[in-house]
């Protein structure tokens, strides 16, 4: 396979790439300019589009698993259906939307912007990549018509190797999507090293691009080994092979082992994104430069590299060795150090910032709230001795959905509703986005609190039915899903309503300070008219011009009084 | 040894963005070759000699040492970017922290726990999930008269 | 980074490499999108690292807990096929050095030739691969349960087992199980360790997926030779054939590391 693109004779006319001054929306039209286009910016809506669409599938997932917890015994499905829909929900929520939720589509979209290139270092292999994703798609759904798998997202052997032979599709599927996970961490890679405009030097960079460098460089490390986990599992269910199978010798511990060590980075892969994200929403709406630049951009590389030290918290009770136990949750406490630093730098940005509360900041205030409380609670399960306890309850399912959803997915909302002007040039309607808000974190804490609680009294997760004592527990927290399901679709209805009638949005409507908003809005198909000489970082609002921060709501006030007159 | 030429496609100040890369000659390249043959000769040939647990490490050695060879010369890594080799060797770090982890995990199961690593049957020496795998290692280092811990499998025994 | 569409590089506008037809329209210079491709190759190559990385850690764990089935089981194993496809791997690895270094020179029909027997080399390679692999199916020499000969009703119905069933090439003289021997590449009839399917197993799955990676890059030499023969390259712009090259060295790498942990490191006689 060709990992790097081949660039062919002509390739670099630019007329038949369309208009480089032109719009991107604008610059070519009909649907092969999307099914075929290079540019990362059309991409990255695509991969926005089906990423959105992946989070509606799970949520659905989601909202059917709750509600038949909602009583006991029976309530809407039985217990084999049960078993499979939160496999999907859980297959479908972090192979399909989670991991390349921030990267794919944000990425994609604003990383070559911020360092002020012009494309991606390989535009196919960006396209490839997309294409590869949706091939995994494809293969997901065929194993779930196919009869849906009940192993969980896991795939812990040995019952991986003994339950439906969906397993193998699904696998597949997965293997599939690692492919697309990689080539888009490579891209990334190359681009931030190859491709930054003069003047964007390491110190300049802005901290989503550090975030995405950090989250290219585990993706690139770990995915491989996800990549070869597959293949054992299907060469184990095919041939036998042993490694994972006690009956031949081999050892199922070692699965874990191989499996975590791909998905503990992965956990990474997918909460670094969320912080990349908040870093930006935090500096524009303080109005100041980030505190600690550095260290927040350090400590996104030190998440990276410490998520391939500390998998083994996985497999406490799994029956590894004690030595490794206490070594892996020594390891583990690590990670407390460089999540601390961000969580303090942020708080420190915000203290005697200028804060202006606009529905991307509440997103990042409640990203630093949710996201202590599931930092908190990992310290819980990081440590040998309650962890035995609190192992596969419901426990752990609060504490990394707090993590996952109070954290990435919020992180996302907020990014996306702080950058939806610049890729639509639509301004959405900021009071619906705020009590979309409003409802999504309310939502999110009634239903995950009462997981806490039931889950230190002993509820064990992934279970079909429970006892009388946590009933309580199970209806608050499935009500709580239908708080959470009317915020996210009013904020999939805000997000819409913008794209379709929104107010035309001017160049920099937060008046940030950061690269991306210095372009047209929506940026021209060459992101900038002329290769963008940099001479600030992106937080120095003291040396940002007044024009650069111009918000140009005067001027479009104007514009609209005048058409009214 | 071969001598190593040094020869540049375009004058070496002129900043025009074209692309100037180190070129080896034909000898030299012959040259790393012939070397690396003459490896591979010297590791089939102390295959034949028992050096105990030194066969592993001398093997290795020597893979390494052709491993470098073509990496660093045949892949150009000598005259490239210093972050091409970095991301070279940052996988096999990356790789070291995997095995290591995983192999202190394996190897160390059982030491303080002796119940660790039971049997889920003890007459058909089933090991159970997350124990310690049965091997001829362990086999021949349990004690006969007490089948309460051994339990790794005889290879020839019919299981259910 | 010198910036050909800046007016600070005006003077080098009309200069031959301002906008040759090989860069694309993204990059600014040549060196750019040719450091561009190099590291994204090498990068990729850390993927493949840490890809077979995972059978390389199964490997040591298996090896470390149960050493006396390698020491055992490795007598199987043709030194002398692996050592032939060794340097034959080798030698393929020089041709397609050779071939960069002619490209870098503008030899574009030397070129050509190199990768021409670089490809016979890799096809060399799979024909020994395809001698080894056939002799261990004969010999029922294969992973997890489908250990033992294939060909025989008693292996069939205890497919399952562990060792089942191993049918020796000629003689059972003594009073062993006739499935815990065979003959091994030394004419010896040995006694076969338990668990000598974990062995096969890893020997397979390494050298199956080497040997696809093998095929991939027959695939990719076979496209540069191609666009070779077409005259898309240049000594300005041989980008495509180093980053084949590179993968080709890859595959020579990954063997160089399998030959000696499978056929060479055990116990000798």
């Amino acid at each position: 396979m060709a990992a790097v693109d081949m660039p062919v004779a002509g390739g670099h006319a630019e007329d038949s790439h369309g208009d480089p001054h032109a719009p991107y929306l604008k610059a070519k039209s009909g649907i092969g300019s999307w099914l075929f286009t290079l540019d990362h910016k059309r991409i990255g809506l695509m991969y926005l589009a089906f990423v959105a669409l992946a989070f509606l599938v799970g949520g659905v997932f989601a909202l059917l698993v709750r509600l038949e917890l909602f009583t006991r015994g029976r309530t809407i499905m039985d217990g084999e259906t049960y078993n499979r829909f939160f496999t999907l929900h859980g297959a479908a929520m972090v192979f399909l939307f989670i991991i390349p939720s921030v990267p794919a589509s944000l990425g994609n979209f604003f990383l070559p912007i911020m360092i002020g290139a012009k494309d991606v270092a390989f535009p196919r292999l960006n396209l490839l990549s997309f294409y590869v994703y949706l091939l995994g798609v494809a293969v997901l759904l065929f194993a779930i018509v196919s009869g849906a798998v009940d192993t969980g997202w896991t795939f812990y052997t040995p019952y991986s190797m003994q339950t439906g032979a969906s397993v193998i599709a699904m696998t597949m599927g997965v293997f599939i999507l690692g492919f697309s996970s990689i080539l888009t961490g490579l891209n990334f890679l190359v681009t931030v090293h190859t491709m930054r405009a003069p003047g964007v030097t390491w110190t300049r960079l802005p901290l989503f691009v550090w975030g995405m460098y950090a989250t290219a460089l585990m993706q690139i490390l770990a995915t491989p080994v996800l990549a070869i986990t597959l293949l054992l599992l299907s060469a184990e269910r095919f041939f036998g092979v042993g490694i994972f199978d006690p009956k031949l010798g081999g050892d199922p511990v070692l699965f874990q082992h191989f499996f975590w060590f791909y998905s503990h980075p992965a956990v990474y892969i997918m909460i670094v994104p969320g912080m990349a994200v908040n870093s930006e929403l935090i500096a524009t709406f303080t109005r100041r430069s980030i505190f600690g630049y550095f260290a927040v951009a350090m400590s996104s590389l030190g998440l990276a590299l410490l998520g391939f030290l500390v998998w083994g918290h996985h497999l406490f009770v799994a029956g590894m060795s004690e030595f490794a136990t206490m070594m892996f949750s020594a390891l583990t406490f690590l990670v407390a150090i460089p999540s601390g630093v961000k969580i303090f730098n942020w708080t420190a940005t915000i203290y005697k910032g200028s804060v202006v509360l606009a529905s991307p900041m509440l997103y990042a205030m409640a990203f630093i709230f949710l996201f202590t409380i599931g930092g908190l609670t990992g310290l819980f399960l990081g440590t040998l001795s309650t962890d035995v306890h609190l192992t596969d309850t419901y426990f752990v399912v609060a504490h990394f959905h707090y993590v996952m959803m109070g954290g990435t997915v919020i992180a996302f909302l907020g990014g996306l509703l702080y950058w939806w002007p610049k890729m639509t040039g639509k301004m959405h309607d900021e009071k619906k986005a705020k009590v979309g808000f409003w409802f999504t974190f309310i939502g999110f804490n009634v239903v995950f609190m009462p997981q806490f609680i039931m889950g230190s009294r002993g509820m064990p997760r992934r279970y079909y039915d429970y006892l009388p004592q946590f009933e309580i527990f199970h209806k608050v927290s499935t009500v709580g899903t239908w708080i959470l399901a009317i915020g996210l679709f009013t904020t999939a209805y805000t997000l819409l309503e913008a794209l379709f009638r929104g107010q035309t949005a001017p160049r920099n409507p937060w008046g940030s300070a950061g690269f991306e908003w210095m372009t047209d809005t929506p940026p021209c198909l060459a992101n900038f008219h002329e290769t963008p000489v940099i001479t600030r970082g992106p937080y120095d609002y003291h040396l940002a011009t007044p024009e650069e921060l111009d918000t140009g709501w005067d001027k479009v006030k104007a514009q609209a009084q005048a058409k009214k007159d | 040894m071969v001598t190593e030429a040094h020869a540049h496609a375009h004058d070496e100040h002129e900043d025009d963005g074209a692309v100037h890369v180190h070129i080896a000659s034909t000898p030299f390249y012959i040259g790393i070759f012939l070397v690396l043959i003459c490896l591979t000769v010297l590791t089939v040939k102390v295959s034949y000699y028992d050096f105990g647990a030194a066969n592993i490490v001398i093997a290795m050695v020597i893979a390494t040492t052709k491993a470098g060879l073509v990496a660093a010369f045949f892949m150009h890594l000598r005259h490239d970017k210093l972050f091409n080799t970095l991301s070279f060797l940052g996988a096999l770090l990356f790789l070291g922290i995997f095995i290591l982890l995983t192999y202190d995990d394996l190897s160390k199961r059982g030491r303080l726990d002796p119940a660790y690593g039971g049997r889920v049957n003890v007459q058909t020496g089933q090991a159970a999930p997350g124990g310690p795998p049965a091997t001829s290692a362990t086999y021949d280092a349990l004690p006969e008269e007490a089948p309460a811990t051994s339990g790794a499998p005889r290879p020839a025994q019919k299981r259910e | 980074m010198a910036n050909v569409s800046d007016t600070a590089h005006a003077g080098h506008d009309d200069h031959a490499h301002a906008h040759p037809s090989f860069l694309q329209h993204h990059f600014d210079t040549p060196t750019q999108q040719f450091n561009a491709s190099k590291l994204g190759m090498w990068v990729f190559i850390a993927t493949e690292i840490l890809m077979f990385g995972g059978l390389f850690c199964a490997y040591a764990i298996w090896r470390g807990l149960d050493p006396q089935v390698f020491d055992d089981a490795h007598h199987f194993l043709n030194k002398i096929m692996g050592a032939t496809n060794t340097v034959v791997l080798l030698f393929s690895s020089l041709t397609a050095a050779l071939a960069v270094r002619s490209a870098q020179v503008g030899k574009r029909n030397l070129t050509s030739f190199y990768l021409v027997v670089t490809l016979l080399c890799a096809a060399a390679f799979l024909v020994v691969k395809y001698f080894e692999y056939s002799h261990k199916f004969h010999l029922g020499l294969l992973p997890g349960h489908c250990f033992g000969h294939p060909g025989l009703s008693g292996a069939i119905e205890n497919g399952r087992e562990v060792g089942t069933c191993l049918r020796t090439t000629g003689t059972q003289t003594t009073s062993m199980p006739e499935w815990v021997k065979a003959v091994d590449e030394g004419g010896q009839t040995r006694v076969l360790p338990p668990r000598a399917n974990m062995f096969f197993g890893l020997y397979f799955v390494m050298t199956g997926l080497h040997g696809l990676h093998v095929l991939v890059g027959m695939g990719i030499l076979t496209w540069v030779l191609i666009k070779n023969v077409q005259g898309k390259f240049s000594k300005e712009y041989f980008t495509p054939i180093d980053i084949g090259a590179l993968y080709w060295h890859l595959v020579d790498l990954v063997w160089i590391y399998l030959f000696p942990l499978l056929y060479l490191v055990g116990k000798p006689e």
